[in-house]
Order: structure tokens, then sequence, then C-alpha cells
């Protein structure tokens, strides 16, 4: 008698699923929070890029008294081969060339009649074995044409080969910056879950709270409550956590830092860890919700999976240092410390892809546990307002 | 529906529920708090499950498809406090299966309708309970529904807001909508709804019209208001007001009205008589044999 449509499960899944989004997208906390969170992690390029410029590609060397021949020549071209540039300022003595490195317009000076290399407060050992290295070929250049050689037999006797570097292991690239990478994205995964798992359990105790959901349940089932409030918010969320990565790539090409190839893909790699850590907590955190009926009882429900959580993020400082370590393998398999110490691992170059495989399967797997017990528990709990109902009731409902 | 049985762990909810809301009518589901009234409307609702009993619309059983062609108003309201008015509706709507083009048309009906058409970018929090109340009852009107289940509609209304819903109310049946609604004020409601069904501890106690279940009964009240304080004593069953002006007996069916009024009238002058039914409640308390409307001897709980 009427031209509805049949109430389609995926249909209500994806009108509550765009509720949420809506409504997390219009409010002005996630903007902001976005935009934060991108600045922030360009910023951490540039400042990285500027640093480098100033401080290692450019070497300002102030220059007094008597050197050798083609000094100057010879600085040039070792510089280059540390991938540095040189600039040479004269200077008419050694106390001029000494004000300037002491006023900051040199990095280092090289007086002549005295024989020093002179820096302002460390002596950096790379520019140190630069000049030294300089200063004796500019010498034995002397030297040799002084015996009567003529300037090819000079160029010949000075050609050198250069000794090629060879690691027995293989080299990691950068240890310190995988590190940091995958520190940084072990930080912003344990901030996502926790932001985003808050908004799945401050939003379904709201629901309870409001009573909304006695009407909702007469229009859809629990489970597509749940299904669609988790997707919704995680659409927000992934969203948010994409830009953020798209960022930290950014970040990484402005440095002009020389990345380990481990880095360019365990970031990207970091969306699936994210996607899986969330469907794992925000499930989790739901349920944690429906046992609540006030917004004060909410963070009391949810210590359980917080503490998990939070343990996990400590791990990944507490592994930082020993990525390989057989303990820091068997934890970043463990389904809830996964989605944070694997991405840590995978950037640092630890975890074999062996690794990574189990760790997805136990994670996939628990997803589907968390989400059955979830479904089971969730609608049977909606509707019963009042005290908190204790995690062991919850359990008990399972059967 | 007939039958429907719930318990509680040891409390009987429901026992026994059974009665039909025809299209076209308003039937008043009427009781005390915790006589299982919201349990029942939920069962409707398919928000509990029971241990005996069915509820069938048009002979069938309601299911889901069913139940999405109900309009529900529970006895929690509940809405998103920060969602505006024209979203919180056009949401329900597109759940309710309506599509978003004909929720939205049917939200900005009910706003134009109820008077709040001018507060539809408003959120929900802004609103004042009794605008509220009315944004509740959109939701549950919102798909023209077939049944209209609604959990004590009136309770915090003034008399103006009381007005409107029960012409609301009314032109639902009118369009042909079955229309149950339930009050723990047992009189207030008696006038807007042709049938009602007394519950009463999870049973069903009275049921019939209004006019019937009163004509019904035994007793019958002889009202009689004088100019002036009166000492009059005509029988075991007189009570006096508090000024002494306005008395009323209680007397059987078939007594001689005429007589006492008579007899008042020779006592002083008379501004006024009546002679009346009793009021539904206390048909109800003569029915379970109470004199308070509270449930003094059993201690129950409802299910919230």
């Amino acid at each position: 008698m009427s031209d509805e449509r049949p109430a389609d499960a995926t249909g209500v899944v994806r009108l509550v699923a765009r509720r949420e989004l809506v409504e997390r997208l219009r409010a002005r906390s996630f903007a902001v929070a976005t935009g934060l969170l991108v600045v922030i992690i360009l910023a951490i390029g540039v400042i990285a890029r500027l640093n480098s410029d100033e401080g290692d590609d450019a070497l300002d060397v102030a220059l007094a008294g008597d050197v050798p021949a083609g000094f100057e020549e010879a600085t040039g071209q070792i510089a280059a081969l540390f991938e540095r540039t040189t600039t040479i300022t004269p200077f008419d003595d050694a106390d001029g060339a000494r004000a300037a490195v002491e006023d900051g317009d040199a990095d280092v000076a090289v007086a002549g009649d005295a024989g020093q290399v002179v820096f302002h407060e460390d002596v950096d050992q790379q520019v140190l074995a630069l000049l030294q290295q300089a200063w004796a070929n500019a010498q034995v250049q002397e030297s040799l044409a002084g015996a009567g050689l003529d300037e090819q037999q000079v160029t010949d006797a000075l050609t050198t080969t250069s000794l090629e570097a060879v690691t027995i292991d293989g080299d990691d690239g950068n240890d310190g910056l995988a590190l940091l990478t995958g520190t940084l994205a072990g930080i912003l995964l344990f901030i996502s879950l926790q932001t985003f798992g808050t908004y799945v359990l401050t939003g379904v105790v709201e629901e309870k709270a409001t009573a909304v959901v006695e009407l909702l349940l007469v229009r859809a089932r629990g489970s597509q409550m749940l299904a669609g409030k988790v997707i919704g918010i995680g659409t927000a969320a992934l969203l948010q956590f994409a830009l953020a990565i798209a960022a930290a790539l950014a970040s990484l090409a402005i440095s002009d830092i020389e990345v380990p190839g481990e880095i360019w893909s365990a970031l990207p790699l970091t969306l699936v860890w994210f996607l899986g850590g969330y469907a794992l907590y925000s499930t989790l955190f739901a349920l944690a919700g429906s046992l609540v009926s006030r917004q004060e009882d909410a963070q009391a429900a949810a210590m359980p999976i917080m503490s998990v959580l939070l343990l996990a993020y400590v791990m990944v400082f507490t592994f930082g240092s020993d990525p390989e370590s057989t303990v820091s393998t068997v934890m970043s398999m463990l389904p809830p410390i996964a989605p944070l110490l694997m991405p840590m691992r995978m950037a640092a170059g630890a975890a074999s892809v062996v690794e990574v495989a189990v760790a997805l399967v136990l994670l996939a797997l628990a997803i589907l546990v968390a989400w059955a017990v979830t479904g089971r528990i969730y609608e049977q709990v909606l509707l019963r307002r009042g005290t908190r109902i204790s995690w062991r009731d919850a359990a008990s409902l399972i059967r | 529906m007939g039958g429907l049985t719930k318990r509680y762990g040891a409390l009987l909810a429901l026992d026994d529920v059974g009665f039909d809301v025809p299209r076209g009518q308003i039937i008043g589901f009427l009781g005390p708090n915790g006589s299982g009234k919201t349990t029942t409307m939920r069962a409707i609702m398919r928000l509990v499950t029971l241990d005996a009993g069915d509820v069938t619309w048009d002979g069938a059983p309601v299911d889901a498809g069913v139940r999405q062609r109900f309009g529900y108003m529970p006895a929690e309201r509940g809405m998103y406090p920060r969602m505006k008015l024209r979203d919180h509706l056009t949401y329900y709507g597109e759940l309710s299966g309506l599509g978003t083009a004909r929720a939205r048309a049917a939200a900005d009906r009910w706003l134009e309708r109820l008077g709040l058409a001018g507060r539809a970018d408003d959120t929900i929090q802004s609103l004042s309970s009794g605008n509220q109340q009315r944004v509740q009852l959109a939701l549950a009107l919102l798909n023209d529904p077939d049944l209209l289940v609604l959990d004590e509609p009136f309770s915090g209304l003034d008399p103006i807001a009381v007005e409107m819903l029960s012409d609301v109310l009314r032109e639902q049946v009118d369009r042909g909508a079955a229309l149950l609604l339930s009050s723990h004020q047992l009189d207030l409601v008696a006038d807007v709804c042709s049938g009602v069904v007394i519950v009463d501890r999870g049973r069903v106690v009275l049921r019939g019209d209004v006019a019937t279940l009163r004509a019904g009964s035994e007793t019958r009240y002889v009202a009689v208001e004088f100019e002036q304080p009166v000492d009059w004593r005509p029988g075991p069953g007189s009570e006096v007001s508090a000024g002494g002006r306005r008395h009323r007996v209680t007397v059987a069916t078939g007594a001689d009205a005429d007589r006492l009024i008579d007899e008042a009238r020779a006592l002083a002058p008379v501004v006024g008589y009546s002679f009346l039914p009793p009021d539904l409640s206390e048909v109800f308390l003569g029915a379970v044999g109470r004199d308070t409307l509270e449930d003094p001897d059993h201690e129950r709980r409802v299910p919230t």
C-alpha cells in the first residue's frame, strides 16, 4: 500500500555512515586538527632543509698567510668528493681570518703561516680531513713542481683511485632517520587511533545517553548502526591520516635528506596498519561505549582498551633502539600491538615479509572476532540504560 | 495482538496482554506507572523479545518491513542534541525509507505544520522542551505511518500544546491511521480516545469505549452546589468540599437521584447539580479494588 523502499541493509549502513562523516567534517575541530597536523609535518621537512643548507653543503673557508700553490683548487676538488661546495675568502692576516670564524662569516679558517685550521667551537672532523687532504695534495704538487716535473707529470703523479665503501650486512641507509620516521609514524598512529576511537566511544554513549538509540533501533539493526558509525568516522579518520602521510612524504622530499627506500614504502603502508588498527580498536571502543549510559562513565568503561593501545604506543619507544630483537619481533605480530609497532620496524628495515604477513593475518582474524563479539553484545545492551554494565556481565551475553 | 508475555527475572512484566488497534481509531492505553505500557509498546515496535505471544498487523507478523510503516514516539524522548531540526528530520525520514527528496519535503511539511519552520536550521538542543517534543512527534509522523505508537505523548505539555497535539492526532486517524497512545493519567486522554485498554500489573483489567465503561459502573455520583455552605449528610457515601458549598453523594446505579436533589433544594438555595457516572480512574480503581492509582503492595521495576 506504499511506495516506501524496504529497509535494505547496505542502504541503512550508508545513511548512518554518511551522517557520521558529515558530522565530523562539519566540526571545526576536525579541520583545525587536520590543518595543524599537515603544517607541523611539513614544517619539520622545511626546518631540516634549512639546517642542511646552512650546515652541511656549503663550506666557507677564510684563508690567511702563505699556503701552497693550488691549495684553493685542491680544496674545491676534495670538497666535491664529499658533495660539498666551498667558498674561499682570502684575508690579509690570521687575525682577520679568525675574526671571520668568530663572527660566523666563515665556517673555518686556515692560517698558513701558523699551519693551523681554526674552528669556532667543535672540530668538524670531516672538514678537517678535507682541508688536510687538500693541504697535502697542494704541498706534494708544489714539491713535485719544484723537483722539475712538468705539469702533465705532476697531474699524473697526483691522480689516484678512490676506495669504494661497502658493508658486510648491506647498507641500511640512514638508521637514525629510519628510526625517527618509524617513531613519528608510531606517534601519528597512536594519536589517530586514540582520537577517532574516542569519537566512536563518545558517539555510541551519546546515542544511549540521549535515548535516541530507541528511535533508531526501530529503523535499523544494532549491527547496522555500529557498522555505519565505524565506517563514517573511519572515513573521516582515513582522510586525515592520508593527508598526514602525504604531508610526511612531501616533508621528506622537501628536507632533501637522502631517504632509504624502506621509508618511502613503509610510510604509505602505514595507511594499511591504520585501517586495521582502527577497525579493531574502534569496534572495541564502540562495545565499551554501549555498556554505559553517561559520558562520565565512558572513559572508565574504555580503560582496558585504552591501556592496551597505550601499551602498544610505549613499545614503539621501548623497541625503537632494538627493532630486530626476538621480543620486538613477537610483539609486533600481536594484533593489538602490530598496528603501532610493525610500521616502526618496517621503517627501520627490521621486519621480514613473512613477519608482516603473519601480523596482517592475525590482525584480520582479531578484527573478525572483535566484530562478532561486539555484534552479539551490542544490540542486547543498547536499550539497557542506567548503571554501567560490567565487562563480566557483557561477556555473559556472548553465549 | 494477543498473549503478550514478558518476564524480567522474577518479575512478570506482561501477563497475557492482548488487544486490537483498528484503523481510524485512537486507542488509549492506560494504567498506573509501571503497569507494563512501555514494555507492550516496545514489544509492538519489536524492541523487546517476548517470552510468549505475538504482534500482527493486517494478519501478518510484524517484521522489519511492516515496522517501517509504523511511527513511534518512545517514552524516553531522544534526539541528537547538536543536529539541526531539518537535518535530523530528513535523516530519520531517510532511515524510514523515504528517499532523500521525499524525506526533506516531509521534514519541511511537518516543521511548517507544527510551527517550527522558522527554527529549521537551529539545533535540537537550542529548543525548549515543549518544542523538542513537537520535533519528537514529527519524527513519528514523517512517513505517514499506518500505525502510530505514542508513549505518553501528552506528558509535560501545556494546554495549548495538548490541543494542538489532539488536532494532529485526529487528522492522522481521519486519514486512516491506527493510533495507540499511552498515559498514566487516565482521565486526561479519555476525551481524545475512541476506546481504551487499561492495564495494571502487566494484565489488561478493562477495555472498551470510555462511555460504555463509565456507564457500566455500578455507582453514580450526585453532585450539588449550594449558594452558601450547608451541613447536609444524606447518606454514608457523601463527601463535602472544603468550603462546604459543594457536596457529592455516591449512589447505586438505580438509585432515585431526583429524590436527593429535591431534598437538597428543600434545604437551601442550589446553584447547580449533576448526576454522572464515575471518572475512568474511579472505574479503574473499582475494578482492581484499590483506593489509589499508586501500587502500594507491589514493588515494580520499570524496564528502561
